[in-house]
Formats: structure tokens, C-alpha cells, sequence
């Protein structure tokens, strides 16, 4: 790493840490942890998605397995729902290692279907099933029964949590990166009959790539649920949650290390604005901007906002040096 | 009698299936491309129906033809400024491109027509006929047969004319079909073009008996995903089994299980399919 | 004897790409497989080295039997092989592609960059180590290829007309890439095209054509028989003229 990106993360760290005593009100802190959580996932989603490039569309299934199984073991046993975190995290690699297995046969565009149908139909059986609540969902307790429950009233808690989990998923993405594992899914990406034929076992490689990503996503999935006490299908399973993920990496960067922050940051940020200029009729309009910043990505810089900096920094620094 | 009346209703919305699946299908076959907005095509041909009778009156002739042509145009439009260039990038592009415009026409069709469920307005095709006992509603009779035709249709357009197999040559091989003097960049837009229009031809004829809102469009994506695999991925004669057998297990499903049953047991059904056999049912092993 | 093909067969359909070939080689060869276009070689060499399962016949390498055993497989027990159009990792630095082969026999990550290192020396591809590899032309591209392999420290190569499409100056440089190659103790198949390079290089030739081998010896005496010359030199030279 050079000097200038050092200094580029030490700032962002800081940033980042000190972000709740900048801006302390309850809707800064809401919106900070917003961030923190759609970059927790949409960094899960970046390793099978954006580093071995297998187009998930369907990671909400990991999301919501992680944000039901906590509400659900809290309304069966009573226990603390972070008592349902490892379960979930148990049925995610379960499920990862159950779609892995045949769909890694699939390429490309396959991959994809398989995954939207999968998640989509767990999402509408998850609304027909009356044992987790059917399409009405899940709650979690009222009211905290001590710290274990993890019930703020203030959201400063809540955003510490966000930022260690996302520091820690980003320091496993950094080592992964620079691993032989990490260099194998950036071969497979790149090209499959050649990884195998230098010995990557290829299928084996992006089974682990997945079950990896599920475990994180899964508890991304479990932070959200605990946090605002309450699931449904939609808000858990819904083909939104796996977009965003999807959206968010692209346009930050899909296998790089900061990009599904940076690309959390701008569109958390943009969904906020328009909600509050648009009232409650907003959240169509963010979805229609969704659908939009999909598009001209796609477009225009596949790559996302990562490899157009990569492209125009050396410019910068010529331009600089050159004044 | 029940029974029958079951079958026979779920073949003719299988007939529809078939018809915008035939689309979906030839798209992957010329470019080995999924288009996930499809679903959304159909949706749109519903709204293009519903603004045709509002607007220009008429009956289903007009607002089929309508549909057909403006989907017609805006395949075309959506090959040329975007599909075109997607295609020479990476996967993720290609599976962004089309999620994010399935995304894009769905909460646009949200903003402006609102989330409420809509039906068109009674057409001279009401009435029930009774066909030896099996009683049927007009709409669905004429909208499952026309689909039916349309579908054949645009398998002789492929097998038989001029024009299919230059489509064909640019799907089997780009750049022979360049050095006889073909341009794949206007096959493929005719192709967009035709997949469009059939989807918005069948999105207007189920207008005629079913009431809708924008957010059928995802169903009917995942309907044509399943047929698609069903039929084997490139077959129109594929797809219109697959339509046929959907609209079938559909009804079945809903008439023996319970109508919320009915998607959950398209969504296993392509599940097991991807499972079991990627290549299709009646496709070749690759 | 280092690879034995026993009768290998490839059927696509009803016909046959590759009939009844047989073929062994020993340890420290170069051998030469020619034929003209479509005769089915590059079918054969995806047999041999686990890119497709050959629909009959045996394949033993070093006594183990490989015949459906998956490409990783064939890299671990040390076949290497090139691909006629390179697949090289197009967004990974020239270093970054080296080391995925190097990473086969060297788990952690230091080791695997000296390996990589040591072989762009031996490649001199050493100055273009940082840079991706989109950014080098088909000569470099062919050279990575051969580095990636030679990074699993394979025991045969398998070398898929990789001085195709190169100048006659960067083919001089090939060829001694080649015999270096040869030279650390590792066996050699090439196919290829340039009846020079065979000539120059290797010891013995197989002669492919219409999925068989029709024959086989020392490169001076098998472009004598004509057999030979009617189904390899003859298309050759109206590819030629093309």
C-alpha cells in the first residue's frame, strides 16, 4: 500500500470513529448506522460477487435467514435473540453449501437466475408459513431485559457495534486479498479453464467464497433485526435487500477492498435525501434511482467508482506535480 | 367437469406464457444474454393496452396492435443505447444492465400509475362460451388461441423466411454471418425488438380477463425464466411446451392446493430445473 | 516412459474427433505434434491434459492414471499446459498472474512471489511484472502463459502453439525460451504450426490427421513421407496462400 492510501484510511477510520460526537442527533446517528449496515452486507456480497465474480442476486436469502432466526429464537425460547446469531449463521452455510454445490455448475447469467429464484422462493414461503409469522413477521422484545438484548434507546451503541463488525469483515476481505484463496477467486473471475488448469480447484474455491460470504451477510442480516426489533418477508428475503447489496458494491466497486463502503456512504445518502424531500412517497422514487444508477453503471463504468479513481488518480498526481 | 374446466383454463394462460417466453428464449439463443426486464415488457404492454382504450377507445385489436408496436419500439431503443454496449463488457455489467432497467420500468410504472390493481374496461369479448360442456370466458378463449398462433407465427418466422435465418446465421456464428453480408448489430436489435413486442402483445392479452398492477412484471420474469429453462434455453417450440406445461401445473397447483401455492410451485419447479438440469428440458446437452 | 496415451478416442456426436490415438513419451523429450487445421490435435491435447474426458482410451501419467481425473488434477501431478488463445488473468498484473501458478506448490503468499519472481526472471518478462496484463501484446501474452506454468513446476508442458502469430525475431527469442525450458529437466509437447520451429526444436514428431496419428519419427525423415506431405504439407501450403 502506498503512503497516500495509508493516510487515505487512517482518515476514514477517524472519521468514521469520531462520527457520533461530530454529529450527535438521533437522525445523523440513524443514518450513520444505515451506512455501516448496508456496507457490512454489500462487503459480504463483494467477496463471491465482486471477487470471484459470481453474480449473486439472491443474497438476501443469507439476510434474511440472519435477521429471522435471532426474533425467532428470542419468540420460542425467550432467550436473548443474539442467542439466534450462530443458528443463523449455522442455517446460512448450510443453505450456501445447499445453492453452491449444483448452481457453481452454472455460469454467467445462470448463476444469477439461480440465485433471484432460490431467494425468492424462500421469501414467499417465509409468507406462508405461519410458524415464523407468515407474511406479518417477526418481533423481537419490547423492551430490553438487560444489556444482553441489545434494545437501545440511543443509537450510539448501535453504530459502535456496525463499525466493529464492518471492521472486521473488512480486515478479513484484506486478507483474503492477499492470499493465495483471494488470488484463486480473482483467477476464476478472470478465467475458469485456466485457474484449473494451473490446479484451482475451482468449484471447491467458489463453494468456500460463498459459504464465507453467506456467514457475513447472515449477520448482517442478524444486526438489522436486533436493532429494529421487527422482521417481515420483504424487509428480510425481499429482492430489494439483494439489490442493494448488488448496487451498492458496483457502485463503489465490485473485488475491491473499499469500494462497497464508499458506494454505502453515496447511496445511503442519497436514499435519506430523497425520503426527507419526498415524504413517505419517496421510497418509489429511490428505487426508481436505484433502477437508474444500475443502469449508467452498467453503462458506463462497470468498474464502479474504484476503477474510475484508479484511472483518473494518476492524472491527478501528474497534473499536480506538473503545477 | 371441474377438472377439465381447470385444465383447460390453465392452458390457455399458458398459452400467454408461452407467447412472451418465446421472447425471452430468443434473445438468449441469438446472444446467450437473460434479459431480466423482460417481465417488465409484459407488464408495460398492460399499461400501453390500459392508456390505448383510455385515450383512443377501440376495442382488442387496436390496443394488442399498440402494445405489440410500442414494445416493439422501445426494444429497439433499449438494444440500441444500452444492450449494444454492455455486451462487449464484463458479466457484471450484462447482469446490471437489465436488472437495473427491470428495476427502473417497475417503480417508474409505480410513480405514474400508482401501486393500485387496474383491469380494462369490459370489451365486446365478454360472454361465456360453452365448448361440450366446459364453460369459458370469451377473453380467455381468444387471448389463449391468438397466443398460440403468435407463437407458431414467429417459429415459421425463424424456420421459414428470409429474415429468421439471417437472424439464425447471426446466432450461430457473428462473424460468418458478417462476411455474407449480414449486420448482427440490426439482427439483434430486430431480435430485442421481436422479444419486446411479443411480451407487450401478451402482457395486452391477458390484460383483456386479468386485473393487474406494475409489480406483476416480476412474476411474469421468473414465469419466463422457468419456461426458458424448461424448454431449453434458444427454443421457441421449447418454450411453448414449457408455457403450456406451466400454465397447467399452475392451475392445477391452485385448484388442488390453494391459489398462494400456485407461485411458490412455479419458483421450485425452476429451482429443481437449474438443479437437475441446466441445459433444459428439451435442450441439448452442451 | 513419462505419459502414455492408450487409444484415447473423443466422439462429438457421431463423429469422431479423435480415433484410437496412442502415444507415449519419456522423460526429458521435446516432442513435435503437427497435422493440418481441424485434424483434431488441439482435441487430443485437451484429452491429455484433463480439459475434456476422452470418450475411451487410457491415460497414465507417471504410473498414475489420469484419464478422468479434473485439469487441477493434472496441474498437481505435474502436466502444465498453454492455451492456444491466451487466458491470461486480464485485470491482474503480469507478478499477480505468475503467482496463481506459484501458489500451487507454495501455499503462502512470500514464497509464492519469489517463485513467480524467479520465473519472470527466467521468462524475462521481470520489468512488466507490476503491469496488467491487458496491457501486453500477444507476444508477452504467449511468454506469461509459459510463465504461469512453468511457476507450477510442472514435469511436462504441454505447449499449445504458443509462437503463433509471432514475428520470425520474437519466434529466435521463443525458441530459446523454449530450449531453457527443456534444459531445467522438463519434458516437452508442442504443437505448432511453423515447420521451422518443429525442425529446430524438437527430437521427435507426431503426425496428426482426421483424428489419427499417421505417423511418427525423426522430424528430417517425417517430412519425407508422403502420406505425410499429401495431408500436412499439402494443406499447409494452401493455408499459405490464404
Amino acid at each position: 500500500m502506498s503512503r497516500n492510501v495509508k493516510l487515505g484510511i487512517l482518515g476514514l477510520a477517524a472519521i468514521l470513529l469520531l462520527y457520533p460526537l461530530l454529529f450527535s442527533g438521533a437522525f445523523a446517528l440513524n443514518v450513520g448506522s444505515a451506512v455501516l449496515l448496508a456496507a457490512i452486507s454489500a462487503s459480504a456480497w463483494n467477496i463471491v460477487g465482486g471477487y470471484a465474480g459470481q453474480i449473486s442476486v439472491g443474497h438476501g436469502m443469507f439476510f434474511g435467514v440472519g435477521a429471522y432466526l435471532p426474533l425467532l429464537i428470542y419468540q420460542i425460547t425467550g432467550l436473548p435473540p443474539l442467542a439466534g446469531v450462530p443458528v443463523g449463521i449455522a442455517l446460512s452455510i448450510i443453505l450456501a453449501i445447499i445453492i453452491g454445490l449444483p448452481a457453481f455448475r452454472l455460469r454467467g447469467h445462470y448463476f444469477s437466475m439461480a440465485t433471484i429464484a432460490v431467494a425468492e422462493l424462500i421469501r414467499i414461503f417465509t409468507g406462508t408459513w405461519e410458524y415464523v409469522g407468515a407474511a406479518i413477521g417477526l418481533q423481537g422484545p419490547a423492551v430490553g431485559r438487560g444489556w444482553w438484548d441489545l434494545t437501545f434507546r440511543d443509537e450510539t451503541p448501535y453504530y459502535y457495534i456496525f463499525l466493529g463488525v464492518l471492521a472486521v469483515v473488512l480486515y478479513v476481505t484484506y486478507e483474503l486479498q492477499r492470499s493465495r484463496f483471494g488470488s484463486y477467486l480473482r483467477a476464476i473471475k478472470s478465467d475458469e479453464r485456466a485457474a484449473s488448469s494451473l490446479g484451482v480447484s475451482v468449484r471447491m474455491t467458489k463453494l468456500k467464497a460463498l459459504v464465507l460470504s453467506a456467514i457475513f451477510t447472515s449477520i448482517a442480516g442478524s444486526l438489522y433485526s436486533i436493532k429494529t426489533g421487527f422482521v417481515d418477508p420483504e424487509s428480510g428475503f425481499g429482492i430489494l435487500v439483494s439489490v442493494q447489496m448488488v448496487i451498492i458494491a458496483a457502485l463503489g466497486g465490485a473485488g475491491s477492498l473499499f469500494g462497497p463502503l464508499v458506494g454505502a456512504i453515496i447511496l445511503v445518502s442519497l436514499q435519506t435525501a430523497t425520503n426527507t424531500w419526498f415524504g413517505g412517497g419517496g421510497s418509489g422514487l429511490t428505487y426508481i434511482l436505484y433502477g437508474g444508477i444500475i443502469v449508467l453503471i452498467a453503462r458506463y463504468e462497470p468498474g464502479g467508482l474504484y476503477e474510475y479513481w484508479q484511472r483518473i488518480s494518476p492524472r491527478l498526481w501528474r497534473s499536480r506535480r506538473a503545477a | 367437469m371441474l377438472l377439465l374446466q381447470v385444465i383447460v383454463g390453465g392452458l390457455l394462460l399458458g398459452a400467454i406464457y408461452a407467447l412472451f417466453s418465446s421472447g425471452l428464449t430468443l434473445i438468449w439463443g441469438m446472444m446467450n444474454f437473460i434479459n431480466f426486464a423482460h417481465g417488465e415488457f409484459v407488464m408495460l404492454g398492460m399499461y400501453v393496452a390500459l392508456l390505448t382504450v383510455t385515450y383512443l377507445g377501440g376495442g382488442p385489436v387496436l390496443f394488442s396492435l399498440s402494445a405489440a408496436v410500442t414494445l416493439y419500439g422501445i426494444g429497439i431503443i433499449i438494444y440500441l443505447t444500452l444492450i449494444r454496449h454492455v455486451m462487449k463488457g464484463p458479466m457484471l455489467a450484462q447482469i446490471l444492465s437489465t436488472f437495473g432497467l427491470a428495476l427502473l420500468l417497475r417503480y417508474a410504472a409505480f410513480w405514474i400509475f400508482s401501486a393500485n390493481v387496474v383491469s380494462l374496461p369490459q370489451t365486446t369479448l365478454s360472454g361465456i362460451v360453452d365448448v361440450g360442456g366446459i364453460l369459458m370466458p370469451m377473453s380467455q378463449l381468444v387471448a389463449g388461441v391468438v397466443a398460440i398462433v403468435l407463437t407458431v407465427g414467429l417459429h415459421l418466422l425463424l424456420t421459414r423466411t428470409n429474415i429468421g435465418s439471417r437472424l439464425l446465421a447471426v446466432a450461430e456464428d457473428r462473424n460468418a454471418a458478417m462476411l455474407m453480408g449480414i449486420r448482427p448489430d440490426r439482427m439483434q436489435a430486430l431480435a430485442w425488438g421481436l422479444a419486446a413486442g411479443s411480451a407487450g402483445i401478451a402482457g395486452a392479452l391477458m390484460a383483456i380477463s386479468y386485473p393487474f398492477s406494475p409489480s406483476v412484471g416480476e412474476t411474469f420474469g421468473l414465469t419466463a425464466f422457468v419456461a426458458v429453462t424448461l424448454g431449453g434455453f434458444g427454443s421457441v417450440p421449447g418454450a411453448l411446451y414449457a408455457g403450456l406445461i406451466i400454465g397447467l401445473i399452475q392451475a392445477l397447483s391452485a385448484y388442488w392446493l390453494g391459489a398462494i401455492y400456485k407461485d411458490i410451485v412455479v419458483y421450485a419447479m425452476f429451482a429443481a430445473l437449474l438443479w437437475l438440469r441446466p441445459q433444459g428440458l428439451m435442450g441439448k446437452a452442451s | 516412459m513419462l505419459l502414455e496415451a492408450k487409444n484415447v478416442s473423443r466422439q462429438f456426436g457421431a463423429f469422431f474427433a479423435v480415433r484410437d490415438a496412442s502415444l507415449s513419451i519419456a522423460q526429458g523429450e521435446i516432442v513435435g505434434l503437427i497435422g493440418p487445421n481441424g485434424a483434431g490435435k488441439s482435441t487430443f491435447f485437451n484429452c491429455l491434459a484433463g480439459d475434456m474426458p476422452p470418450s475411451a482410451g487410457q491415460v497414465i501419467f507417471d504410473g498414475q492414471d489420469v484419464t478422468f481425473a479434473p485439469p487441477e488434477t493434472h496441474a498437481l501431478a505435474g502436466i502444465g499446459r498453454t492455451f492456444q488463445l491466451p487466458a491470461t488473468f486480464e485485470d491482474m498484473t503480469v507478478l499477480e498472474n505468475v503467482m496463481v501458478g506459484a501458489y500451487l506448490r507454495h501455499p503462502h503468499r512470500n514464497a509464492a512471489r519469489d517463485r513467480a519472481m524467479e520465473v519472470l526472471e527466467i521468462t524475462e518478462l521481470k520489468d512488466l511484472a507490476m503491469q496488467r496484463a491487458r496491457t501486453l501484446g500477444t507476444p508477452g501474452r504467449k511468454r506469461l502463459e509459459i510463465a504461469r506454468v512453468l511457476a507450477t513446476s510442472p514435469r511436462l508442458m504441454f505447449l499449445d502453439e504458443a509462437l503463433a502469430g509471432l514475428t520470425p525475431s520474437e519466434v529466435q527469442r521463443a525458441i530459446g525460451l523454449v530450449r531453457r525450458i527443456h534444459g531445467m529437466g522438463i519434458t516437452l509437447v508442442i504443437v505448432e504450426h511453423i515447420m521451422e520451429v518443429i525442425m529446430a526444436l524438437t527430437e521427435r514428431v507426431i503426425v496428426f490427421n482426421q483424428g489419427r496419428v499417421i505417423a511418427q519419427g525423426k522430424p528430417a525423415d517425417v517430412v519425407k513421407d508422403t502420406q505425410v506431405i499429401e495431408a500436412y504439407l499439402g494443406s499447409g501450403r494452401r493455408k499459405r496462400r490464404a
